[in-house]
């Protein structure tokens, strides 16, 4: 395989590419969880990251928790935990109901 | 054209279905000297020229986005074509004639129709051949794409040589059964295979059996589309992707193709995905020169949605005002 002819990639998850330093690292962290705990918890869902523990745990309120390394099994467990999954393209998200801002401020 | 030597410009035709590793096969082939003074033209069907900053080892570079040079972009293509072909014959042509063109088609070009338009133009007929017509096959989707998407037959059949590319991404069964498949829809196409650009031994497909896919006439009536979503300075990285991993989780079949450049902490990241599969993020080097970056714009082409749609999501979903 030729790896010489793109420009360096960043290593970890593609989600987790957007940050290089220690102090960045941890800052997105916590910005995921906040992002994802908005959205997840019009669906039951919980989102903790504690910063320290690598990737990060999804609970429902009955006390089910489960721990994914990255985002792309978040959603996977999400969907299972839910019954279906995430999608931004529900009309909550795209269209003009009412509760669209409940979702997002839960 | 027969009598003296035939002085056209060779046209390399590069095709491909969204996704398919073109862009990928071409850096590889630039990197390594094997298209050298050859001028790349680069088309988008998004307005977006993501591909123009992986294109740095071109000598020559030109970009038509915003149009698939197939159809709707096809003006945009006879124009630029003229251009060339009128600046090699003028008093001010260079020393070194431009004696070869790459035109990496966008994702949902249809070579043949390209081929036509410079076959019936009254002055690119004298000036340009088509010499090969490539055309990059996913071996990871390229099963599906054929069984989904009535577009990317054409693509293959009117290719000379066949690209597998990925082979490292597929199971030994489903290559077998595109390279079966393959072999039935354009029988006379040179069929080889590449991982990351570089040629790779494709395995023996003898004793497969092609797929049987459905009539390629019932055209898609939810056709696809790119929209370009501009992000807003309030989004940064964190919150786009877990949108966007969102998206491709729930929406993985519909999403086709995705690319375009974030500025991050850690650089300037280059996106891209085939349906749910998300490529390692590149970090690109600054721009120089008279390139304008497109720095935050991400192309998103599929079916299902709309420009506005995406953003409207995308605000909500990362907690902004919906607009």
């Amino acid at each position: 395989m030729c790896a010489n002819c793109g420009f360096p990639s960043a290593p970890g998850h593609w989600t987790e590419a957007g940050a290089a330093t220690a102090s960045d690292r941890l800052r997105a962290r916590f910005r995921r969880a906040q992002v994802l705990q908005s959205i997840l918890r019009a669906y039951g869902l919980m989102v903790h990251d504690d910063g320290v523990t690598p990737g990060l745990t999804i609970a429902t309120q009955t006390g089910i928790s489960e721990m994914v390394a990255d985002l792309t099994e978040l959603w996977a467990v999400a969907e299972r935990l839910h019954g279906r999954p995430i999608d931004p393209l529900d009309p909550r998200f795209v269209g003009l109901a009412d509760d669209q801002h409940e979702v997002v401020q839960g | 054209m027969s009598g003296a030597a035939d002085r056209r410009i060779r046209l390399t035709i590069l095709g491909g279905f969204l996704g398919a590793g073109k862009t990928t096969w071409l850096r590889h082939h630039l990197h390594h000297g094997l298209l050298r003074d050859a001028l790349v033209i680069v088309n988008e069907a998004a307005e977006i020229p993501v591909d123009k900053a992986l294109l740095a080892h071109a000598s020559r570079l030109s970009v038509l986005a915003g149009g698939c040079a197939c159809c709707n972009g096809r003006a945009a293509l006879v124009h630029l074509l003229r251009e060339i072909c009128a600046a090699r014959v003028g008093s001010d042509a260079p020393p070194a004639p431009l004696d070869h063109i790459v035109l990496e088609t966008s994702g949902l070009a249809d070579p043949g129709p390209i081929v036509e338009t410079i076959r019936t133009d009254p002055m690119l007929v004298h000036h340009i051949k088509v010499t090969e017509i490539v055309v990059a096959v996913d071996a990871l989707h390229g099963l599906d794409q054929l069984r989904r998407e009535p577009l990317n037959r054409p693509q293959i059949e009117t290719a000379d040589r066949l690209v597998v590319t990925k082979l490292d991404r597929a199971s030994r069964s489903g290559l077998g059964r595109l390279l079966a498949t393959l072999r039935v829809l354009n029988p006379g196409a040179a069929l080889v295979g590449a991982i990351m650009g570089s040629p790779a031994d494709l395995p023996d497909a003898a004793g497969e059996l092609p797929e049987a896919l459905p009539d390629a006439s019932g055209s898609a009536g939810n056709p696809i589309r790119a929209v370009q979503l501009e992000l807003p300075l309030s989004v940064d990285w964190t919150a786009f992707t877990v949108w966007l991993s969102a998206l491709l989780h729930a929406r993985g079949d519909d999403v086709i193709r995705v690319k375009g450049v974030m500025r991050t902490p850690a650089g300037r990241l280059l996106l891209q995905s085939v349906r749910q599969i998300v490529q390692q993020p590149e970090i690109l080097p600054e721009p120089h020169g008279d390139d304008a970056p497109h720095d935050n714009l991400v192309a998103i082409i599929g079916r299902g949605f709309e420009a506005a749609m995406l953003q409207r999501s995308l605000r909500v979903f990362v907690g902004l005002a919906p607009r």
